[in-house]
């Protein structure tokens, strides 16, 4: 058994990637770097719960691993059963690749097992003394060389052999429990024939059937579904979250193979995606990458990922993508200062009521859909462009932007960090709208507190993005001084953490199903002095500071640093601690 | 192609050979195409098939053995195995547990069987399948030997 455990020390090594919530994956290499000091001081002890939480629960198996190990399983059940390499194949594919099913089978009753598979002992076979033998298939007589037989001694002509492995090959995965074409025999046909017998076109088909089924019958593994990708994921089960991310960096959930949910269930998930291919006709203009811009009507394409649209000059309304309001009237009406996030507020504004096209929706009764539908729809595609985007910016930006500020490409990990950050925010929103789809209605207090969370995330999100996007930019194309560019450095690292800590807040309430919306009606209603107090738990502090700084938006001040409304009698940011 | 032929012209000069060996079945070769059959197989006794003679109709794939031959009715049948109108026969081995190893006359002794121990599991004649199923055996046992007499019996001229 040891084997086994050394290969999942070997797969420790390059899956750290996997945890963007795990914090060590984001400060792996260089934990020394001046720039992210902050961000330690800054992180409470709950990051500790989430890093022991999201042990890695499993191993990423490429092709030669899986090769690997399955040959390992063949050779031990082979010396421990003392049975030939091709037996031992044959009992593993009937027990699913459970070695020790195969042990427990075997020595409760080896007659049995030894029928079930198709394993005769070759000693009730007795070899023929004729020099020729009718071949059972063409019924042609042969001598001796050219028959073959497989342990039941049934002749048959090594061309009739060939033919008949051969269309079993080909008629799928089925090959894989061939037994001797004598009806009443069921004698099993197994690798060694097919190694025999067969073209070298049809071996490397079974023993890729072969090799599938160690996957495809094992109840601990499955294939990563992205497409092009021949990993394999073997999940520890009955460990807590299902969402595993292969070397091909796609995330998906062990669970159902749909991509990565987390924080959402997968039932929650499967309701969501057959509900959108009932609508998907109805939702396909929404999908359409341009709107007309609500003042000059001229269409406009969102080609960048955040939500903050800018008209073409000369016009340069600014404004929404998602609800094509005025962008300098987002604030608590819509869920917060960057978010967009509330349906029901949007719905009493009347704000629906500007496109004809959202009218005919609502009488269909879309109207509620549309919504969630829209926002997950968009920060889909949005996490689409941003991993573009941490691509094009690890390939190309990164070099060009080392050479512009004189920094080593080290010191510019910030940036990347920013990126995948953004991308697994991006992933998580998307999902809380099919979340909050479901949410039932008569569930206020439940509603309340979640809409607030996600505003609180998605506004982080937004601020994160848009100074990813759009502020870098600027470095890019000229050179700035060096200090600003500290700034920026500061500046972005900060809405990193900022924007992580509310996307931990997020999917922590949502796993545990808003349990903690008592504690969150009351601290909102409380004074700050209570707050102060330090009775309430840690992990709230930081989302309930922020409720005051948002119910009192017009006399609270927007931090320089990070951008997070601080109330105003806050002397120092509540996010980032910059003072005033 | 070559192999089918071979193996259907060995299957040929056998049942030339054995013509009385199996008097339950007479196996026939079209004049001019060695890929078409026809058989003629008598109603198993104790059955409500006793006493008629079914023909059946072989259709032969240029990969035979390796691949099962078509094979169908041509006289009405009562049995929840057999499509009433087509005469389409539901049997495993004509699928997916062909082996190589049958031959057209193991496949009119298997049909026989299926004749006498329907499978009203498989029924491709609903009517009759939901007879057996609802364990009405009588009812079942009079359609089928009705429709023996009207189809499969010499007509008393
Ligand atoms: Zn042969
Ligand atoms: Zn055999
Ligand atoms: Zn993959
Ligand atoms: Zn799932
Ligand atoms: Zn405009
Ligand atoms: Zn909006
Ligand atoms: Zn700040």
């Amino acid at each position: 058994m040891d084997s086994e455990d050394d290969m999942h020390d070997a797969n420790d090594v390059d899956s750290y990637e996997e945890d963007y919530y795990s914090g060590d994956a984001m400060y792996s290499d260089d934990d020394d770097d001046a720039g992210y000091e902050f961000l330690h001081n800054d992180s409470d002890d709950s990051d500790d719960v989430l890093i022991s939480r999201q042990q890695k629960n499993f191993t990423i198996l490429k092709e030669d691993d899986i090769r690997q190990r399955q040959e390992d399983d063949i050779t031990r059940i082979c010396s421990v059963l003392s049975v030939s390499r091709d037996s031992a194949c044959m009992l593993l594919r009937r027990y699913n690749w459970n070695v020790s099913n195969v042990h427990e089978a075997w020595f409760a009753n080896e007659d049995k097992v030894r029928k079930a598979v198709g394993l005769l002992d070759k000693t009730t076979y007795k070899p023929t003394k004729a020099r020729e033998l009718p071949c059972g298939i063409c019924f042609e007589s042969y001598l001796l060389d050219k028959i073959s037989t497989a342990a039941c001694g049934h002749p048959f002509c090594n061309t009739c052999w060939t033919a008949y492995i051969s269309t079993s090959i080909n008629d799928g995965p089925g090959c894989l429990t061939l037994r001797c074409p004598i009806p009443s025999c069921g004698a099993a046909v197994g690798v060694d024939m097919v190694n025999m017998l067969t073209s070298d076109e049809d071996k490397t088909k079974y023993q890729r059937y072969l090799l599938r089924s160690y996957i495809e019958d094992n109840r601990k593994t499955k294939w990563c579904p992205a497409p092009g990708c021949d990993c394999a994921i073997e999940f520890d089960l009955g460990s807590g979250s299902y969402d595993v991310t292969c070397h091909c960096s796609y995330s998906f959930c062990w669970n159902c193979t749909e991509e990565a949910h987390r924080p959402v269930d997968c039932e929650t998930v499967s309701k969501w995606i057959m509900k959108n291919s009932a609508e998907s006709e109805n939702m396909n203009w929404i999908l359409a990458n341009s709107k007309p811009c609500p003042k000059c009507k001229r269409p406009i394409e969102k080609n960048q990922g955040c939500m903050h649209m800018t008209c073409n000059p000369p016009c340069k309304y600014e404004f929404c993508w998602l609800c094509l309001g005025q962008w300098s009237d987002h604030g608590e009406r819509t869920g917060g200062f960057y978010a967009c996030n509330r349906y029901e507020s949007a719905k009493q504004e009347g704000a629906y009521d500007e496109s004809e096209r959202r009218r005919e929706m609502a009488k269909n009764s879309l109207e509620r859909y549309t919504h969630y539908y829209e926002r997950w729809a968009t920060n889909q595609s949005s996490r689409q462009k941003a991993l573009a985007d941490l691509h094009q910016m690890q390939t190309v930006h990164l070099a060009k932007l080392s050479e512009k500020q004189c920094q080593p490409e080290t010191q510019l990990k910030f940036i990347i960090e920013a990126w995948l950050q953004i991308v697994e925010c991006r992933r998580v929103l998307k999902w809380t709208y099919a979340y909050g789809y479901y949410l039932p209605e008569q569930e206020l207090a439940k509603r309340q507190f979640f809409e607030y969370l996600q505003g609180e995330a998605e506004a982080g999100l937004e601020r994160l993005h848009q100074c990813a996007e759009k502020e870098l930019n600027t470095y890019l194309n000229e050179d700035g001084s060096q200090d600003e560019f500290n700034n920026f450095r500061t500046k972005l690292a900060g809405l990193t953490s900022v924007t992580r800590n509310y996307f931990e807040n997020l999917v922590r309430a949502l796993e545990n199903g808003l349990a903690d919306v008592d504690a969150h009606g009351a601290s909102s209603k409380t004074s700050s002095s209570k707050n102060a107090a330090g009775t309430s738990k840690a992990k709230g502090t930081k989302g309930k500071g922020s409720i005051r700084g948002r119910t009192d938006d017009s006399t609270g001040w927007s931090c320089d640093q990070c951008t997070y409304m601080n109330s105003k009698n806050a002397t120092s940011c509540q996010m980032c601690h910059n003072s005033r | 192609m070559q192999a089918s032929r071979a193996r259907l012209f060995k299957e040929y000069k056998e049942v030339q050979r054995e013509k009385s060996a199996d008097p339950d079945i007479q196996l026939v070769c079209d004049d001019s195409n060695i890929f078409k059959w026809t058989a003629l197989i008598k109603g198993p006794s104790e059955t409500p098939y006793e006493g008629g003679v079914f023909q059946l109709a072989f259709s032969v794939p240029e990969q035979y053995p390796l691949q099962p031959p078509q094979v169908r009715f041509l006289t009405k049948i009562f049995h929840p195995n057999v499509h009433f109108k087509t005469g389409e026969i539901c049997l495993d081995i004509l699928k997916n547990a062909w082996s190589p190893a049958w031959t057209l006359q193991s496949v009119c002794r298997a049909i026989i069987a299926l004749m006498a121990h329907p499978e009203p599991d498989s029924p491709l004649n609903c009517d009759s399948g939901n007879l057996l199923r609802s364990g009405d055996v009588r009812g079942f046992q009079s359609m089928a030997k009705m429709y023996t007499r009207l189809a499969a019996m010499p007509k008393k001229g």
